[in-house]
């Protein structure tokens, strides 16, 4: 070890955090004796001014080289105390933080053991600093456009607010029009305002917008690149019908033979092979469905094409893959309800009276495939008792998802009073295992439901439903009163789990971000970054990332756009420059690095690993992957790997 | 039944034509009936290879030539090199490819099946014919057939196999431009049998028995020369022979990392050998090379098959089975069983 170091070390107290299981007094005094330590002190809040004052005047006071703060995780005040080692006139990376609270002292209780992990904490960190080298952050340009992915309404008012904000927003969507899950619901709690006129103008407003580029029937393929700096490769699919020359007069679907069920509706409708969504679809155009459709082969069928006066048909249109460079990426791809054929219990989805919340929502809608009446799928007669199923796979860890979905207390209560509004004359009964209204005018709702609406509820759960005689025989138990509960329903509504959509599970693979144990997209910190991705410059919002409703999902998606606002408004980006470096001489070209590097970092060239300092992230997995030492993280180095592992040792 | 006069012609063809620049093989050796390796470089050489039960040696060795360079390169225009293998040693080749150590079209592989046997355990063989030392050794079948000087004396395989040979997972070669022999079904010991076995002692009892193991260990490092897989320049285990090139720094070789001690004691033994048993994870193809020639007997086998297993039944990884699989410690899957990793 070199002695020419000058190390300082800043013992924090954290109030009683670390002082009450730490000896904060004796882990300085342990520090003075190290080699390289020539200053060591103990102060009560570090992170304080006065204390960040101290670390300031002492480096400059004694010369010090090199900083080791041990105080709390380096995620909180890492930036603080490098940013006083610069304003000492240090090189900020020459400060290191010994994180002596979440990995000693709240994680001990014995005040002798945890003094003497503190003081291996801090000696490793101390022989970390003095081989620490000064380092220069990485500069890098930045691309002033954003790729939104998914048009429902967290993809809607992100593109929205960030097209306001005079930034060039890139808007793809999977399906063939706007609105996602929401522009399918009936009405919203708690004011049951409807769903369709509070988006539709939004929608419009999207594709009006002069900033906004909108691809539908789209899907994100390949993304490369980084913060700032992403390629991203977008197939458009092709939907054979020129949106341009298309006069929606509905000839085409007149004449189309081909009948599916509308996905739109959920299956509640058929329709054709070439249709549009609804009619407040954005964009406004037809759709062939290539899946359904007889074959683009006139001699085959051709109908459509014989029919449109237009001419907006064109069988010859070709998939196009679309190459767009953005500096940020809002992850919006939404969720899907938990399948139903999951639910033995609930028939396996077989049942036709058997309908999930989507469908009866539809059932509830003014534009829906009854046009506003709430009648039986089966025999399209008027249900006179109901029954809805709260936690219908959520909250249930042996089998099925062990998470609240925490929007089904809310819109089962919407349920119900919207059917006592239908059907006056009819009987509403809810099965929860607790009511969940945290939320303004929440709570209000649901005890409107229950005394206004005089919907019955009963604490338990249903164990089985079966069919008998035209009926849905409903066994379950009410808890509160302890008897079990038989009832012969015409309908049974499911308040299905939220589950991650499948084009979240995609974007997720494509853009290489993680996922939560459920699937959900992760978010950087659970508090503190909750519209972050693990990766620097891809942000989340809406249901991708969790369950939640439609008040929170839009504040999610404008604070994710309030984020990349911020990050494009700077001039240029920097990056760590604590990233892997090669050293040629050992390295073999065997590729393992290349295959483990989690952000494609890696590549070889001529036979040896390079490394792109701007996509490396210095996480080290290079480090611990390479068999033959050839590739070290900067300022985490084997040396210094191993000079702290000896420290933490006791040599 | 593996034809040698075929193997010979082939090997003969392909450097008359030019196909290869040289064959690794094994001739008659210098000591008692065993085959010893050897690169012929001209076709008149081809009468000189055996195939017999003495054939042990993993020749995917000598495509790494003194562990730094392709031995592809030394030979002169740079043809590819022919090697004959066994199943393990394709294995072995497989790996080195994966790991690009050469391309594909760098070497060609003449496959030779074990078929229903495997190689000679020269030690069991001491136990099987106390105090005969054979002049030869052929295959016949199910059995091992050795010239003495009383004439013939014939030993069922299985008795005096090495103990990889009855556990082998793929006797044929499954890499190869050309095989020899069939491959038929074998019914020895199940995979990872003596591992089993081992396993059932407890756990301080097995502690005790490595403990043991390692004391004996004097670091002559014949397990490393012997590895195919043990190629690298400088061996992280025994940082004293720092490779110098033009490119190393005054700093790099002040701060050479000192891991573990280069001197022979029960810890730095045993931290030796736990780092190479994972730096073998997912490489290592249970040759057994290591464990035959180790002067003094620890069974290296049992670590090595330790990390195979593991990764077998975690990952379903087998190491070797294709030039197209990633690393094992260097890829995951989006099915992998561990949430951690999404």
């Amino acid at each position: 070890m070199s002695s020419k170091k000058r190390t300082g070390v800043f013992v924090c107290h954290c109030g009683n955090n670390i002082a009450a299981t730490v000896d904060v007094a004796k882990v300085a005094r342990v520090m003075a004796t190290e080699d390289s330590v020539v200053y060591s002190e103990d102060y009560v809040y570090m992170c304080s001014d006065p204390g960040q004052k101290a670390v300031i005047e002492a480096i400059k006071k004694n010369q010090l080289d090199s900083v080791v703060v041990t105080c709390c995780s380096p995620n909180l005040h890492e930036k603080t105390f490098r940013d006083n080692a610069q304003a000492a006139g240090l090189n900020g990376f020459t400060c290191e933080i010994a994180n002596i609270r979440e990995q000693c002292a709240w994680v001990h209780k014995d005040r002798n053991v945890a003094t003497a992990k503190a003081i291996k904490i801090s000696r490793s960190a101390v022989r970390r600093a003095s081989r620490n080298q000064a380092l220069e952050p990485i500069g890098i340009g930045v691309t002033r456009r954003v790729l939104v992915i998914g048009g429902g309404i967290a993809g809607i008012q992100a593109a929205l607010d960030l097209a306001n904000a005079g930034l060039e927003v890139v808007l793809v969507e999977k399906q063939a029009t706007l609105g996602g899950h929401m522009i399918q619901l009936s009405e919203t709690f708690p004011t049951l305002d409807c769903s369709q006129c509070i988006l539709s103008p939004k929608m419009v407003e999207v594709s009006r917008h002069p900033k906004i580029k909108l691809m539908t029937y789209s899907e994100v393929k390949e993304v490369t690149g980084y913060v700032g700096n992403f390629k991203v490769n977008i197939l458009k699919k092709p939907t054979y019908v020129d949106p341009e020359a298309c006069k929606l007069c509905d000839d085409c679907t007149q004449v189309c033979p081909v009948m599916v069920p509308n996905q739109y509706e959920l299956g509640l409708t058929a329709r054709r092979a070439i249709h549009i969504p609804f009619a407040q679809a954005i964009p406004a155009s037809y759709t062939l469905d290539i899946d359904a459709c007889l074959g683009l082969n006139p001699v085959r069928c051709g109908k459509c094409k014989d029919v449109c006066e237009a001419g907006a048909i064109d069988y010859d249109m070709l998939p196009r893959t679309v190459t767009e460079e953005v500096g940020a990426i809002v992850v919006a791809t939404g969720f899907d309800l938990y399948g139903q054929d999951n639910l033995g219990e609930y028939g396996h989805g077989k049942i036709e009276d058997v309908l999930d919340g989507l469908q009866f929502e539809r059932l509830c809608s003014a534009s829906g495939p009854t046009r506003g009446k709430v009648l039986r799928p089966s025999d399209h007669s008027e249900p006179k008792d109901v029954v809805f199923i709260q936690c219908a796979g959520s909250r249930d860890p042996a089998q099925h998802c062990a998470y609240c979905s925490k929007i089904c207390c809310m819109y089962t209560a919407k349920h119900a009073s919207l059917y006592k509004h239908h059907v006056p004359d009819g009987r509403a009964w809810v099965f929860y295992i607790d009511i969940r209204s945290g939320g303004k005018g929440y709570e209000e709702f649901v005890q409107r439901t229950m005394e206004t609406d005089e919907t019955i509820y009963l604490r338990g759960r249903v164990s089985r439903l079966y069919q008998e005689n035209g009926k849905i025989r409903v066994l379950g138990t009410d808890t509160l009163s302890g008897q079990n509960v038989e009832i012969d329903a015409d309908m049974v509504v499911l308040a299905l789990a939220m589950t991650p959509s499948k084009g979240t599970a995609e974007a997720a693979k494509v853009l290489k971000i993680g996922r939560d144990k459920d699937g959900f997209l992760a978010e950087a910190h659970p508090k503190l970054k909750p519209v972050e991705s693990v990766t620097a410059g891809i942000f989340l919002a809406g249901t991708a990332q969790g369950p939640k409703d439609i008040p929170e999902t839009v504040a999610q998606a404008s604070a994710a756009a309030a984020k990349v606002i911020g990050l494009l408004s700077q001039p240029r980006l920097t990056h760590a420059p604590t990233v892997a470096k090669v050293r040629a001489a050992h390295c073999t070209g065997c590729e393992m690095c290349v295959d483990a590097c989690p952000y494609d970092a890696i590549h070889l060239e001529n036979g040896k690993a390079v490394v792109n300092a701007v996509l490396c992230e210095g996480c080290g997995t290079c480090q611990s992957t390479c068999l033959r030492a050839a590739i070290e993280v900067k300022n985490a180095t084997l040396l210094q790997m191993n000079e702290m592992i000896e420290a933490v040792l006791g040599y | 039944m593996i034809d040698l006069n075929a193997l010979r012609t082939q090997a003969a063809d392909i450097l008359e034509t030019g196909e290869v620049g040289a064959v690794i093989g094994w001739r008659r050796g210098s000591r008692g009936m065993a085959a010893e390796p050897v690169a012929i470089v001209a076709p008149e050489e081809a009468a000189s290879l055996v195939w017999d039960p003495t054939c042990f040696h993993n020749l995917a060795l000598y495509l790494v030539e003194e562990r730094k360079k392709p031995a592809q390169r030394q030979v002169h225009g740079g043809k590819p090199i022919a090697i004959v293998a066994k199943g393990c040693d394709a294995r072995a080749v497989t790996v080195l490819l994966q790991e690009n150590h050469f391309g594909r079209d760098d070497v060609y592989v003449i496959g030779v099946s074990c078929e229903g046997t495997g190689v000679l355990d020269e030690r069991k063989l001491a136990q099987v014919l106390p105090g005969v030392e054979p002049d030869g050794a052929a295959f016949d079948g199910d059995n091992f057939v050795f010239a003495t000087s009383e004439g013939e004396r014939r030993v069922p395989a299985r008795e005096a196999m090495m103990d990889r040979c009855l556990e082998c997972r793929n006797a044929h070669p499954k890499l190869n431009n050309v095989v020899f022999g069939e491959e038929t079904p074998r019914d020895f010991d199940a995979p990872f049998a003596a591992l089993k076995r081992f396993e059932q002692r407890p756990a301080a009892e097995r502690w005790q028995f490595w403990q043991r193991q390692f004391e004996r260990c004097i670091r002559c490092f014949a397990c490393r020369s012997v590895c195919p897989m043990c190629y690298c320049d400088e061996c992280v285990v025994d940082s004293i022979n720092l490779v110098v090139t033009p490119e190393t720094t005054a700093a790099e070789k002040a701060d050479r990392v000192r891991w573990i001690e280069r001197s022979a004691s029960r810890a730095d033994n045993i931290g030796y050998h736990m780092t190479r048993a994972l730096h073998l994870a997912g490489r290592c193809v249970d040759c057994g090379e290591c464990e035959r020639v180790c002067p003094v007997n620890i069974p290296l086998r049992l670590l090595n098959n330790k990390m195979e297993r593991e990764a077998r039944e975690a990952f379903g990884y087998e190491p070797g089975a294709s030039i197209d699989l990633p690393a094992l410690v260097a890829s995951f899957r989006d099915d992998d069983p561990g949430q951690f990793i999404r």
